[in-house]
């Protein structure tokens, strides 16, 4: 008697257990799909991850739920992406801090524990001053630095991240010298500015758009690739003599072991999210550049970022080892 | 100021489905403030989704009930239970709970709403009069002024210590060390924090306050094993007796000034302005003594702050694009969620958004008057539940809410922690508000001080090279010192009623 509950115990059990199986070897998506998010609800990254899963709920028919792991500066997040169960119903957003968080020697993994599929949008930095500022081009802004050499100020959205980063980088390449005031957020840099209390902050062009439309604030230089599309009048870093590029930017990635078949639906769907038209015309009226790459060329291009982020972080003593 | 479309902005308001997602918002919005863990930031963060499709009227209306919501729901757990429902309640706790316990929670609730709602009306009337003005003196703060402010807030630290100025010194200065926990805000270095990520942003901010308050009282509240007298508790009142009203209406005045300033500095809220507002009542009170012990005018003085913060926060977000507080900056999601981006330019291309904020804002403090009325009876309710049912419901409510954060449950550890830290620290008469108020004030000091010589060279004069700073400063000293001569004041009273009574 006592032995057959045993056994009957055992069984349900093995039933309760294959359950999950069933469910991932159905065809994907057979249940809810959860997506993480590394930052807090409400930022910029949250709101748009949550608009791209609304457009992959339309797209897969299925719910798709968005929640938000974070602390320790993305690395709760992004740990918990990668540890998620590699059955395609746990997605996982990514971000710089992916690429910066390691060479500080805080977190023990790198991107090349994560399975990416996509790049989303990728967002350059721009030197800006205030509206009246007699800095109109980078030279002028050289010129200034190196008369003034301990009043520069630039600030940033907070200490070791991205745009601290990308001041270092712009410094060093014009052979400055600047005192870099991190700050809690780009938001509140972009105020001090306003109010006059920095020579100027480097900071994202979506960051700084409202303000500079309205007049209080001028960008000097985008350094990106490209002019960005909001000001197309803003000359690159590049076409002003200076060899210097870099941004920020925001991925798809599932945890490594994601079957082949359920990793390729995945692909299709995120996909075909990513070109509703009702995500690209959010994406067009936040500012973010859109800067899709597909999962081949997402992977080389992180590699690539890796190791610059890793070099110049080195040579700014940012980076531990 | 364009009267003409402002009355056609409450014409825009008034139509039946702005009305109904307004109260909507604000119900949820008092439901979410009361149950701790769940704040204002989290709810408007909840319900931005549920806007996506939405036009901008009815979207942005059913967000600011639920900011209004909110902070006044704060208030009633933190009256009944004496778990502030989010930080900014915080400061109603320490007259609001005395309160209840004396049978009084009706009364507490009741001034409660009407101060919320005097305060958030202020803080909503001078948003939409005073804007530009106001948002140019937010951008005069620099870094240094920043400091000068965080700095004023501390010196509140004595109205708030209690019986011993030392001991509330020192469980400030506990706060202040635990505020240095986490990542350096300049050199990104990690400090205290053994390895463990979870701590990399400082000890988490809810799950400490939720542990300190209500975790530590139902611990004190196991302890007691004889029948309790229960305390009867009257609730007859929907709206503060003219005796209340006649009290506190210069606190509430105040209160409301201080609530709608403090708000429009970006990044200061509720909390901090509940506490300023809290420190200068007592501090200007003809009976001092008695604050503690559950004084009407403390329960406005904080709640009417902290309400007159959503008027205040939302000045920088609408005309500079930068967010007050915490929950502007998640309504700033949902600004550009709508296409529409906050700032400069919004006054030039959508003055008429900009106004029907002002008029939803305004009409939501009513809903939250109303709404808030019909639910004094069914909040009170609580009070009358059994202790043996009450407090394992809150320690359940505290381990969801600390969880709920952020969906770690090393969250609910450090909840826990506290919750014994705080026991004992009351068993032995320590003060638990400084812990409060400087680990809300200690980072803002401590990194704009810093960012300040960051900026100066290392130079410390330039703490003293800008007047608003120096002025705030000097405000510092006076009501610290102030504050110590008033506590001397109150310990001969004591001692004198106490020689009475012996006799």
């Amino acid at each position: 008697m006592k032995r057959r509950s045993v056994l009957m115990g055992l069984g349900a059990a093995a039933v309760i257990a294959a359950a999950p199986l069933t469910a991932s070897a159905a065809e994907w998506p057979a249940k809810p799909i959860t997506m993480i998010c590394p930052w807090s609800a409400g930022g910029g990254t949250d709101l748009l991850l949550r608009k791209l899963a609304a457009s992959l709920a339309k797209e897969t028919k299925q719910t798709v739920t968005v929640a938000n792991t974070t602390g320790g500066g993305g690395a709760i997040g992004h740990a918990a992406i990668m540890r998620a169960p590699a059955d395609g119903y746990t997605i996982g957003m990514i971000t710089f801090e992916l690429n910066s968080l390691p060479p500080q020697g805080l977190i023990p993994f790198t991107w090349k524990d994560f399975d990416p599929i996509m790049r989303i949008n990728m967002d350059a930095p721009a030197l800006t001053v205030k509206a009246d500022s007699p800095i109109n081009s980078i030279k002028d802004f050289t010129d200034y630095a190196k008369a003034h050499p301990d009043d520069v100020t630039i600030g940033n959205s907070g200490p070791g991240s991205v745009w601290h980063i990308a001041a270092a980088m712009m410094a060093d390449e014009l052979g400055i010298k600047a005192k870099y005031v991190p700050f809690d957020g780009a938001a509140p840099a972009v105020t001090a500015l306003v109010g006059g209390h920095l020579t100027a902050v480097s900071v994202s062009v979506a960051e700084v758009r409202s303000q500079v439309a309205a007049g209080n604030l001028k960008m000097v230089g985008v350094m990106g690739e490209k002019r960005s599309d909001l000001f197309p009048d803003v000359p690159t870093f590049e076409e002003q003599g200076v060899k210097a590029s870099f941004g920020t930017w925001r991925g798809i990635a599932l945890p490594k072991g994601v079957p082949a078949a359920t990793r390729a639906k995945i692909v299709k769907a995120l996909k075909a999210a990513y070109d509703d038209p009702e995500f690209q015309e959010f994406a067009k009226n936040a500012g973010l550049s859109l800067a899709y790459q597909n999962d081949k060329d997402f992977t080389a291009f992180l590699d690539k970022n890796a190791k610059d982020v890793h070099r110049v972080m080195l040579s700014l003593g940012l980076a531990k080892k | 100021m364009d009267f003409a479309l402002l009355l056609h902005s409450f014409g825009n308001v008034f139509a039946p489905d702005v009305m109904l997602v307004i109260a909507f918002g604000v119900a949820i919005g008092i439901t979410i403030g009361a149950l701790p863990g769940l704040t204002a930031t989290m709810g408007v963060a909840l319900l931005v989704p549920l806007t996506f499709g939405r036009p901008p009227l009815e979207s942005l209306a059913m967000l600011l009930g639920l900011f209004c919501g909110a902070m006044y729901g704060g208030s009633i757990s933190a009256i009944l239970v004496r778990t502030p429902g989010t930080p900014a309640a915080a400061a109603t706790v320490l007259e609001g709970y005395p309160l209840a316990q004396k049978g009084q929670a009706g009364r507490a609730l009741a001034m409660a709403l009407f101060a919320s709602f005097c305060g958030g009306l202020s803080g909503a009337l001078i948003m939409t009069f005073m804007s530009p003005l106001i948002s140019t003196v937010a951008l005069e703060f620099s870094t240094v002024e920043y400091f000068a402010l965080a700095v004023f807030g501390l010196s509140v630290i004595v109205s708030i210590s209690g019986n011993s100025i030392v001991k509330g010194l020192m469980a400030g200065l506990f706060g202040l060390l635990l505020s240095t926990v986490g990542a350096d805000a300049i050199s990104g270095f990690p400090r205290y924090i053994f390895g463990q990520m979870d701590l990399f942003e400082g000890p988490p901010f809810i799950p400490t306050l939720i542990g300190l308050f209500a975790v530590s009282e139902v611990l004190a509240n196991v302890q007691i094993t004889k029948q309790i007298v229960r305390v009867k508790t009257v609730v007859d009142r929907y709206f503060p007796s003219w005796a209340d009203i006649k009290a506190a209406w210069v606190t509430i005045a105040r209160g409301s000034v201080i609530g709608t300033f403090i708000g429009a500095i970006p990044g200061a809220g509720g909390d901090i302005a509940a506490f300023v507002s809290y420190g200068e009542t007592k501090r200007t009170s003809k009976h001092p003594e008695k604050f503690g012990t559950g004084v009407i005018e403390g329960v406005a003085a904080s709640e009417c702050a902290n309400n007159a913060c959503s008027g205040g926060a939302m000045i920088p977000l609408l005309s500079l694009g930068v967010p007050g507080d915490a929950v502007t900056a998640v309504l700033l999601g949902a600004f550009v969620l709508q296409g529409l981006q906050p700032g400069p330019l919004l006054y030039k291309e959508h003055i008429d958004v900009v106004y029907n904020v002002f008029a939803s804002l305004i009409v939501a403090n009513f809903a939250m008057l109303i709404i808030g009325m019909l639910g004094i009876r069914l909040f009170a309710k609580v009070i009358m539940v059994k202790r043996a049912i009450l407090m394992p419901a809150i320690l359940v409510l505290s381990i969801v809410g600390s969880y709920a954060m952020r969906g770690d449950t090393f969250d609910v550890y450090v909840m826990l922690t506290f919750g014994v830290v705080g026991y004992f620290m009351q068993k032995h008469g320590f003060p638990l508000s400084p812990i409060l108020l400087a680990l809300i004030l200690g980072p803002m000091a401590e990194a704009n001080l810093r960012r300040s010589l960051v900026i100066s060279g290392g130079d410390f004069s330039i703490i003293f090279s800008r007047p608003i700073a120096v002025g705030l400063l000097i405000l510092a000293v006076l009501s610290l010192i102030a504050s110590v001569y008033n506590h001397r004041k109150i310990q001969k009273r004591l001692a004198l009623t106490d020689g009475a009574g012996g006799e």
